[in-house]
């Protein structure tokens, strides 16, 4: 990506080359040292999810028969359906509110802007926890509870703030000319946000949708108090409700772990890149 | 200003009409900007700002989730003369313990990622991924490894303290260092990044005057690199704790279910039990405030360290 050229060194002391060598080698033993702690969930996922639950106390042996009794204890596919269904929703609402904001606040000045953008960012402090308890009052109260519509739309406002944070400090970043360029040839703010901004936003914009994806798909909470029916639990919340229930076969439970891990794991092979960005890109600004 | 830059393209037009024009397209600027931000505003307006100003309200009444009977500020007294109360302040004062752990570790190795030695680029992949599964799937392998038999005992009989195996989620001493452990392997690949960003934005050449001055690597380490970094020491610190205290939720719901006898319960938790298993909906979101004001109280003093050294 930026790899730094360095210039070419003056001749360094004879003596130098070797000790530096060695200890790149002592570098190279602790980080590997590192990842293979960093790995071993998922050394231990694979390891027993392929083994029946004799095989497992045997401490050997080769088995699919925990996955099969995992899709017998719960509906896994449907579980994967419904995480997905409500990650596509609430990314849908968060995209298009974080962009319309975000290209509200860095582009066009109005009054009370400073305020309202103050208000709406502030509440990425507010801990979920805070404002559970009257989110669930609120949705049972007109009737929401146990619908797809309620994780999504508490997932949506959840990943709305720190999105439009996002989404200001890029559109900041894209010159002003290009918007009055557009104002010029008689465009709207409405258009020329619709027409150009946006498809210049699209890396922030891949940012936001893998972010918000690993967060959704992974949370346990939201799901477990607004989708308590069977049928429409997420597969987050299917494997921890699994795995607090009476005694189930460790094999059978890290087969669930394992299936539910490998949505996010291949997100985030795909798109690291962004997670890395998306990170840490508070922190100069 | 735009409209200052209109004035002055356009002389032909009379005076006037120039102002009213701009005036309008101030106007017309004012309408769009709010109109993009009603999405937005509605959003987060109705589902995370309205339920926080209840649950400020609803924290000084005695609420079961249906009729809710005002009790006052003294509501607050009740809950700080609970000692349960205080015992779960407790385990968020032991995690917090386990903050500079989760700062420091990851700042040796992203300090040795960035000695890019051969295959660099796969260790940081590799040591980021944990952070895409949930806390569920690390949780339900975290119990087996703190279980006996398991990864742990295992371990210490290979270093010979053997005496020392034993189940240590069912001790309300070592669960809680167990949750606390789990969390700081959790926080490597996260603080590895931001540590190993900051470090991308130092100039190398600064490293080159002080080598010539005959600073060693670590030297030239404590003392350039360590201070350069220092917004990103704070934004990990703010996100270390925030996670601490906000996001072990399901980490604990798996691993100990906040026990035993509350030994791993903390704020978090705390409002989760009261609300939805007792019932007592007023306690519970009585908790949900102290945790936000412990919060917002955390990253003030934050920002104003940050600010007051600029």
């Amino acid at each position: 990506m930026s790899t730094v050229q360095t210039p070419m060194k003056p001749a360094s002391p004879s003596r130098y080359l070797p000790r530096r060598k060695i200890s790149q080698g002592a570098i190279f033993v602790f980080l590997a040292a590192i990842t293979a702690v960093m790995l071993y969930p998922f050394y231990f996922m694979l390891k027993y999810s392929f083994m029946s639950s004799n095989q497992y106390l045997a401490k050997g042996g080769f088995s699919t028969a925990s996955w099969s009794r995992l899709f017998a204890a719960i509906p896994a596919w449907r579980e994967m359906e419904n995480s997905a269904l409500i990650a596509v929703g609430a990314i849908a609402i968060i995209v298009v509110a974080s962009s319309m904001a975000g290209f509200s606040f860095a582009k066009i000045h109005f009054r009370f802007q400073g305020v309202v953008f103050l208000g709406i960012i502030g509440c990425m402090m507010i801990p979920v926890q805070s404002i559970i308890i009257p989110e669930y009052v609120n949705l049972a109260h007109v009737g929401l509870i146990n619908t797809y519509l309620s994780a999504i739309l508490v997932y949506g406002a959840l990943g709305t703030p720190f999105a439009t944070f996002l989404m200001t400090v890029y559109f900041r970043g894209l010159p002003d000319e290009v918007i009055e360029a557009g104002l010029c040839d008689g465009l709207g703010y409405g258009q020329v946000f619709f027409r150009i901004a946006l498809a210049m936003a699209r890396p922030a914009i891949v940012t936001v949708v893998v972010l918000q994806f690993i967060q959704i798909w992974d949370d346990l909470l939201v799901g477990l108090l607004f989708l308590q029916k069977p049928g429409n639990r997420t597969i987050t919340v299917g494997l921890g409700v699994l795995s607090s229930g009476r005694v189930v076969s460790i094999p059978v439970l890290m087969a669930g772990a394992l299936l539910s891990a490998l949505p996010a794991i291949v997100v985030y092979l795909l798109f690291q890149r962004h997670l890395r960005a998306g990170l840490t890109l508070g922190v100069s600004k | 200003m735009t409209a200052n830059l209109l004035e002055r393209s356009e002389p032909v037009t009379p005076r006037r009409s120039v102002l009213s024009k701009a005036r309008s397209l101030k106007a017309s600027r004012g309408r769009s900007g709010i109109l993009l931000l009603m999405p937005a505003a509605l959003v987060v307006g109705t589902l995370i700002a309205i339920p926080i100003i209840q649950a400020i309200y609803y924290s000084m009444t005695a609420w079961n989730g249906i009729t809710a009977t005002w009790v006052g500020p003294s509501n607050y007294l009740t809950l700080f003369r609970n000692p349960t109360f205080w015992r779960v302040l407790e385990n968020n004062g032991l995690l917090l313990l386990a903050v500079p752990v989760a700062i420091f570790v990851p700042l040796v190795i992203a300090a040795l990622i960035n000695e890019k030695p051969f295959g660099w680029r796969v260790f940081r992949s590799l040591i980021f991924l944990p952070t895409a599964i949930s806390w569920v799937v690390i949780g339900m392998v975290a119990v087996r490894v703190f279980a006996n038999p398991g990864a742990i005992d295992n371990l210490l009989s290979l270093v010979g303290l053997g005496f020392l195996r034993s189940d240590f989620l069912a001790n309300p001493g070592t669960a809680i260092v167990a949750v606390a452990a789990t969390f700081v392997w959790s926080m490597v690949g996260t603080n590895t990044i931001i540590f190993l960003t900051g470090m991308a934005t130092i100039d190398p050449t600064i490293y080159e005057g002080a080598a010539i001055d005959g600073a060693g690597r670590i030297t030239s380490f404590i003392y350039l690199t360590l201070p350069l970094l220092k917004r990103y020491f704070q934004f990990s610190f703010v996100l270390t704790v925030i996670t601490a205290f906000t996001a072990l939720f399901s980490l604990i719901f798996i691993m100990t279910g906040g026990g035993p006898n509350y030994g791993t319960t903390t704020l978090e938790f705390f409002i989760y039990q009261q609300a939805f298993s007792q019932g007592a909906f007023g306690t519970g979101a009585m908790i949900g405030v102290v945790l936000f004001a412990l919060l917002f109280g955390i990253s003030v003093i934050q920002l104003r360290l940050l600010r007051g050294e600029h």
